[in-house]
């Protein structure tokens, strides 16, 4: 069974059909990216998987059960924007998660933090966007989840802290659970896909292990992402 | 769960609030020292200034307890802060539930906080001695011992409070269900939510008048009710408050059920 099932799934805001009829799996142990164009639904999908907006048509299951509370257990999220509350400091962010996730490492939290030189006692609303981006990312993956939902998880950061973050990816998520990245920064990450999901105006257009698709073509993902969505 | 999450939102929220406990006391203290200073027309000046700030933090208190709740609740809900919120592995029951039981604690540390800030700025033997007799002048007119009248009392305002605060989040709620992020709907249909309840509580009072002459008297002359009368006002006016408080209640976990679509 594929640790997660979107099923034909339709999303509608107003007048303006979002995501319509999408379908994909993912399976254990894989890392998947979901590359799409700005405003292509990547982010509404995401948010739809992790119980923030409701479907209008369609069923997403995570490890055979619906999004609920359950699935939120083994999902950790890291959402495009600054999430946590501001008049936190970094340590009563990290004593937050340990509070709600059974999985959180704190051990490896403060590690990665001390990694990214990010001060623990430092008050988030003291730091640049992008150094809370950072933190989140260090939170969301420190904890022992079995999906890890990233979005758009290098969109602040520097170009140097890029390569880092990938790598804290690689070697920090817990073995056997699956990482499902939205992007549109994909020369950055097409290293660490094993497959690759194409979202166009709403729609699934390819779905794809990533050296397959690199084989076929004989160009990378970029280049061919590049050429399937030319302006 | 519901303790944890209670846990961090009461540690939020009296972040807030101990600035105005807190000024409070303080200008509460500063009044009963300016007013004791006899003799000086400055020091007493200063005095009447401290016990206006006193009374002004004092409404700020619960003002604050009340427009601070929603606030967070809008954030939380559906700023920024809901991607955390809503991905948290709790149930929608769980959520609402620490947000309300949050409200009511803070409320009655407030209620603590204003009856200190009163007794240390006003206490007096005169002062106790009339408010002796006011309670016990209402209590002798409506037959009731003056424990017996304090606690109507409270629980009144106490249920008062938990309508008005979950009437906030009904509107909230609403206003984001049907215009998305708009404040102002909010507003709006808080407004409405609040009003009806206020008429719903009426329109029950009508009905008891229905079966009581002495409450029809009061929607269809200029009598007042007798005592008797009053008496069953005050019981219909609890009861039917801690109703609206626990309808409302499961309205707004049923909304919040249904699913929430985040900004």
């Amino acid at each position: 069974m594929a640790l997660l099932q979107v099923k034909n799934v339709y999303k509608s805001f107003s007048d303006k059909n979002v995501l319509k009829d999408v379908s994909f799996s993912v399976e254990s142990g894989r890392i998947v990216g979901l590359l799409g164009k700005n405003g292509t639904g990547k982010s509404t999908l995401i948010k739809l998987i992790n119980d923030l907006l409701t479907i209008d048509k369609g069923e997403i299951l995570i490890n055979g059960e619906k999004v609920g509370v359950k699935t939120k257990n083994i999902v950790s999220y890291l959402p495009e924007r600054t999430y946590l509350d501001k008049s936190m400091t970094v340590k009563k962010a990290i004593d937050y998660f340990s509070d709600f996730y059974e999985d959180f490492d704190k051990v490896l939290a403060e590690k990665l933090l001390n990694d990214l030189k990010l001060d623990i006692n430092q008050k988030l609303s003291k730091m640049s966007k992008g150094m809370q981006e950072k933190v989140q990312l260090v939170l969301v993956l420190s904890r022992k989840a079995e999906l890890y939902i990233l979005d758009e998880p290098l969109g602040g950061v520097d170009p140097a802290t890029r390569d880092y973050i990938l790598d804290t990816i690689l070697k920090n998520f817990n073995i056997g659970a699956s990482v499902l990245i939205s992007t549109h920064l994909i020369s950055d990450i097409e290293r660490i896909l094993d497959d690759v999901i194409f979202i166009d105006d709403g729609k699934i257009v390819l779905t794809c292990p990533s050296d397959e698709l690199r084989k076929k073509e004989n160009a990378s993902i970029d280049e061919i992402f590049r050429r399937m969505f030319r302006c | 769960m519901l303790a944890k999450l209670l846990k961090h939102e009461l540690k939020y929220m009296l972040k807030f609030l101990s600035i105005f406990y807190s000024l409070a006391i303080v200008f509460a203290l500063l009044t009963r020292i300016f007013l004791s200073i006899e003799n000086s027309f400055v020091f007493n000046i200063i005095g009447e200034i401290c016990s206006g700030a006193t009374i002004a933090m004092i409404a700020n208190t619960i003002i604050n307890n009340i427009v601070r709740y929603w606030v967070r609740f809008r954030q939380t809900m559906y700023g920024d802060e809901s991607y955390l919120t809503h991905t948290l592995p709790i149930t929608k029951g769980t959520l609402y539930s620490s947000k309300m039981l949050a409200g009511l604690i803070t409320m009655l540390i407030s209620v603590i906080v204003i009856a200190i800030s009163v007794f240390i700025a006003y206490y007096s033997q005169a002062n106790m001695e009339m408010l002796k007799t006011i309670f016990n002048t209402v209590g002798v007119a409506l037959d009731v011992s003056v424990s017996t009248l304090i606690i109507v009392m409270a629980l009144t305002l106490f249920l008062q409070y938990s309508c008005l605060l979950q009437n906030g989040f009904t509107g909230i709620i609403l206003g984001h269900k049907m215009h998305g992020g708009k404040i102002g709907f909010s507003f709006l249909f808080g407004c409405i939510v609040y009003s009806l309840w206020q008429m719903l509580g009426l329109l029950s009072l009508f009905i008891t008048g229905l079966f009581n002459k002495d409450i029809l008297d009061m929607f269809t002359t200029n009598n007042i009710a007798s005592i008797d009368g009053l008496k069953t006002i005050f019981t219909v006016i609890c009861v039917y408050y801690a109703l609206a408080v626990i309808i409302n209640f499961i309205l707004n976990i049923k909304l919040i059920k249904k699913g929430i679509n985040v900004e």
